[in-house]
């Protein structure tokens, strides 16, 4: 009996000490974590160099930069904040910013950031601009452009009306998709801003104070432009035809293995491409406008965040500096293949190819994603209307009307 | 059983409770505590970052059972537990009965089927994912070649096969499990009974039906009930597949759980989903529970 | 000559049966073996081929070299057999328990247990995470071995009470008259004949942890304690799937469990060939 209870305490002691004892030595050290988003050519190698290179040079500075598919990144970010354990610094995407900032968790990353770290950075890279102060720095900053498979066909598209054509062309000629869209929802809402954006849409009305107004994604321009998806895909059928089970970044791939002509994309091609073993030449041309409209492609940016809760921001501000340098964030760049942000990277001669030109002259005309909290909602309630009218349980119209009527209702929870 | 005079039950309750202690802290600081704190999130309104602010009492719920797409989910959420349990537990019999008969190669043929169940799931998700692939993918490849199918269907695009598609990884996934719940329970049947019941003259179905099945009834019993519990909530298989699309075709409700706490960061109405999660597998179970405790045993 | 007797009939059918079942539930794994043999550049190839044209046999390198495959199957590993032997110490007293003795609270605490399982770790996952904060428990593999026994307790406790309750209390009693303790005929006499169960539960407890995802991902920064489920996930990246290392780590990832597997069969046979239960 005396034995049961014994046993039974022991246990108890045993579970309690290990769960407590656990924790205690590692106040130490000041340690910076890091959450690392995966972009694609990013390897191992550079993150542990780059870890170990910082922690070289500030031996009493504990550093960890955690690696983190991009899907995750999201989840991962909301659990630590929600535990009260946010990182010092993430990356995230710019869009993210102003939910984070309502949930006030970010600092400025200027308290922490060296002057002349600051200054090297491009003015029209900071796009987490909000209410007049920089809530982030870019990290990544990318435009969009057309990508054409020039053993397939090289004729440079000027309006969308063309692409169709030319797409079609190219489909009955060598027997290759035309071109590629993803169909299926994800987080981004990149390939239907493509034709939306083309158009002259825009997701909200101006307020004559500059705010967003009503949603109006159902505008004339909208119906227009997801008519011409829809058309693309189930009456001309030059996309691939599993185009429904595949989100942006599953139905490139069909582009890498030589059997597309057309895809819009971004500054990751050339090392994807290189990465697939891809052996035909690539052109790259804007993506143009609809007859008749400019030309005004996606920017997308990222960002580095500084979180408030974090314990050792000061310490992250020199790692920022540190990455920030050529030596670190020109390798960056190239890895991912995104055009530099750093005015002294941008001199490089590693960065005057034709991709990284178009993506300049991309960015001169670029328009960004609408900053608005409850984005990821909105994100969703316009996929779930763009595949509904592919599936033809909407007319396009309605599709869009019912996503616009639902926009509205979410901006009018936040406020 | 003897009857225990009154002072050494009391012990006996004592010793119980010891015996039971370490479990019981476990499960009061890691499994109690975050369930009570998820009730409490379906009747607050709850901030971006969890935290509780007003007692609403059940305007979160009401909100809730107004949207056409609560109850679409919590249908499909049910209709995909039903399916999925009875073809695991059919094809995990069927399975069973055949690893029970002896044959050559018998040991290895069990430990092969072990695998879909012995690889994670978000990773069996992953390289199902692969394997359903339009344009790469080998099965589709496979139905062409053979001449079965000419046509392949989109299987995680199309709104009517990405349900299916998504099933069938899911019994994929589970199917092992109960073969070897089943076989377990197989093995200790004893021989003597099937023999005796050979010489009365009985066939194969006689005695699948009249002395496997009985035996055996109380494991089926478990396995499919916890069978239910577990399928309901799997999160993984969709997720990873198809992400509750196209258009919310193969949404159910732990993945709008997911999709509302995680993604969108609104933590009352994906709790309040919760809390009807739970009531649903609760009268789930005492349902069955009667249902079987009808039949007269004293398991409990 | 063997005679086409009913029982060889009879056997031919099953082994055909189970064939053909094998080559359905087992299509993937060829397709893993297919893909995890290609090179990087041969996987987004349309249409796709069985057979690798150039066996990338250096994968399998690759994997242990450039992306830390060691480290997170060694966590892995300490995580699994960590959990199984905790969640052993704990439940086993606890089935014991409501299996054999009658106290106030018995079917409140079954059907607990019960209610347990319908809580799905997603639901739980942020309070867990503020009680995982408190106790200091993140980035280390101990938060994981308990994050998972808890969500294997009720399974494997309601698992054990099965088994405890249909050995009859007549071997426990003769064990008893015979003068043996009730720690003793506990560990002597009942584990032993219910070994087989006792098997079934270790195999799903370690599987349980050896696969768990969610934990991880939530509760793990440091790299060099991450798990495989968790480190495997790196191979996708954000713009291309590197299929071809997916597979050869899923591969590696599948051969432990396989291997568990191989080694408890004896002893489930053994255990239950062993029991002295039924006639």
């Amino acid at each position: 009996m005396k034995k049961v209870f014994l046993v039974a305490a022991l246990v108890l002691l045993l579970v309690t000490s290990v769960t407590f004892g656990a924790g205690q030595k590692e106040a130490a050290r000041p340690k910076v974590t890091v959450f690392w988003a995966l972009y694609d050519g990013l390897t191992e190698e550079y993150r542990a160099n780059l870890q170990s290179a910082f922690m070289k040079e500030y031996p009493h500075i504990d550093l960890d930069i955690v690696p983190i598919p991009w899907d995750n990144v999201y989840d991962k970010l909301t659990t630590a904040m929600a535990g009260k354990n946010p990182p010092e610094l993430c990356v995230i995407g710019t869009r993210w910013a102003l939910e984070l900032l309502a949930l006030d968790a970010l600092e400025p990353p200027e308290k922490y950031v060296n002057k002349a770290t600051m200054d090297n950075i491009f003015d029209g890279a900071k796009e987490a601009y909000i209410g007049g102060t920089l809530w982030g720095l870019p990290i990544a900053a990318g435009a969009r452009v057309l990508a054409i498979n020039t053993d397939l066909t090289d004729k440079v598209p000027q309006t969308m009306e063309q692409l169709r054509e030319f797409a079609l062309e190219a489909q009955r000629r060598t027997g290759k998709y035309g071109l590629v869209m993803p169909g299926k929802k994800h987080t981004e809402l990149t390939d239907f801003l493509y034709y939306f954006y083309s158009n002259g849409g825009e997701f909200f009305e101006f307020k004559s104070d500059g705010s967003f107004g009503k949603c109006v994604i159902n505008s004339d321009v909208g119906v227009k432009a997801l008519e011409f998806m829809v058309q693309l895909a189930t009456k001309d059928k030059v996309v691939p035809a599993g185009y429904l089970s595949q989100t942006r970044m599953e139905s490139h791939p069909v582009f890498y293995a030589g059997d597309a002509a057309y895809v819009m994309i971004g500054a990751w091609a050339d090392s994807a491409l290189e990465q697939a073993g891809a052996k035909f030449k690539v052109k790259y041309a804007q993506i143009p406008g609809f007859a008749g409209k400019k030309s005004a492609p996606l920017m997308v940016t990222d960002s580095l965040a500084f979180f408030k809760d974090a314990k050792y921001k000061e310490e992250a501000g020199l790692f920022v500096d540190f990455f920030y340098r050529d030596e670190w964030k020109a390798k960056f760049d190239e890895l991912i293949g995104f055009p530099p942000v750093t005015k002294s990277a941008a001199t490089l001669p590693q960065f005057q190819t034709p991709l990284y030109k178009a993506l300049g002259d991309a960015a001169a005309n670029a328009k960004p994603i609408p900053l608005v909290e409850g984005f990821a909602e909105m994100t969703d309630v316009v996929w779930d209307a763009v595949v509904m009218a592919y599936l033809g349980q909407k007319t396009p119209k309605k599709a869009l009307d019912d996503a616009a009527r639902e926009i509205d209702a979410i901006k009018a929870s936040y406020e | 059983m003897k009857q225990l005079p009154t002072k050494k039950l009391s012990s006996e309750s004592r010793m119980a409770y010891a015996l039971l202690a370490p479990a019981a802290l476990f499960i009061a600081v890691f499994m109690v505590y975050p369930v009570l704190y998820v009730i409490l999130m379906s009747l607050f309104k709850t901030n971006k970052l969890g935290i509780l602010q007003n007692f609403i009492w059940f305007e979160n719920f009401v909100k809730q059972f107004q949207k056409a797409v609560f109850w679409e989910v919590t249908g499909r959420s049910l209709l995909w537990t039903v399916l999925a349990v009875l073809t695991k537990t059919v094809l995990g019999m069927v399975i069973a009965l055949c690893l029970n008969v002896e044959f050559r190669g018998r040991k290895f043929a069990r430990i092969l089927f072990i695998i879909p169940w012995a690889s994670s799931v978000p990773i069996s998700s992953m390289l199902w994912k692969w394997v359903y692939d339009h344009e790469f993918g080998l099965l589709n490849h496979t139905f062409i070649s053979l001449g079965i199918m000419r046509h392949p269907p989109v299987w995680t695009g199309d709104p009517f096969w990405s349900f299916f598609a998504c099933l069938w990884v899911d019994i994929w996934i589970g199917v092992p499990f109960m073969a070897l719940v089943f076989l377990a329970g197989m093995q200790s049947v004893s021989r003597d009974l099937y023999e005796s019941a050979e010489v009365d003259g009985v066939g194969s179905w006689g005695k699948f039906f009249y002395i496997t099945v009985p035996s055996i009834k109380q494991i089926i019993f478990i396995a499919t009930l916890l069978s239910s519990l577990w399928t309901f909530n799997d999160f993984n298989t969709i997720y990873i597949l198809t992400r509750g699309g196209p258009a919310g075709a193969t949404d159910i409700l732990i993945t709008s759980i997911y999709k509302n706490g995680f993604e969108w960061l609104r933590f009352s109405d994906a709790a309040v989903m919760a809390v009807i999660t739970f009531m649903i597998l609760m009268v789930v179970s005492i349902v069955y529970a009667r249902v079987y405790f009808r039949g007269g045993d004293e398991a409990l | 000559m063997k005679k086409l007797t009913f029982r060889n009939k009879h056997k031919i059918v099953v082994v055909l049966l189970t064939l053909v079942l094998l080559i359905i539930m087992l299509f993937p794994f060829f397709v893993m073996l297919s893909t995890m043999l290609k090179r990087g550049t041969d996987i987004y190839v349309r249409p796709p081929y069985w057979i690798p044209k150039h066996f990338a046999w250096n994968n399998f390198v690759k994997v242990w070299s450039e992306y830390h495959l060691l480290q997170y199957f060694n966590n892995s590993i300490l995580v699994g057999l960590g959990t199984t032997v905790l969640n052993s110490i704990v439940i086993i007293p606890a089935a014991y328990a409501i299996a054999r003795f009658k106290f106030s609270g018995r079917s409140l605490i079954l059907y607990s247990l019960l209610a347990m399982q319908m809580f799905s770790p997603v639901i739980i996952i942020i309070s867990l995470f503020r009680v995982f904060i408190k106790l200091q428990l993140l980035d280390k593999l101990i938060g994981l071995v308990l994050a998972n026994t808890v969500m294997t307790l009720s399974f494997t406790t309601w698992l054990m009470f099965g088994y405890f309750s249909s050995i009859p209390r007549e071997i426990e009693d003769a064990a008893r008259i015979d003068g043996c303790s009730r720690m003793g005929t506990l560990t002597r006499i009942i584990i032993p004949i219910a070994a087989p169960g006792l098997v079934t539960a270790m195999i799903y407890t370690f599987i349980q942890a050896w696969n768990d995802f969610l934990f991880p991902l939530s509760f793990i920064n440091a790299q060099k304690k991450m798990p495989l489920t968790l480190g495997i996930y790196q191979f996708v990246g954000r713009w291309s799937t590197q299929w071809e290392m997916l597979n050869v780590a899923a591969f590696i990832a599948l051969i432990p469990v396989l291997v568990l597997f191989f080694i408890i069969e004896k002893q489930l046979v053994a255990g239950l060939a062993g029991g002295a239960v039924k006639g």
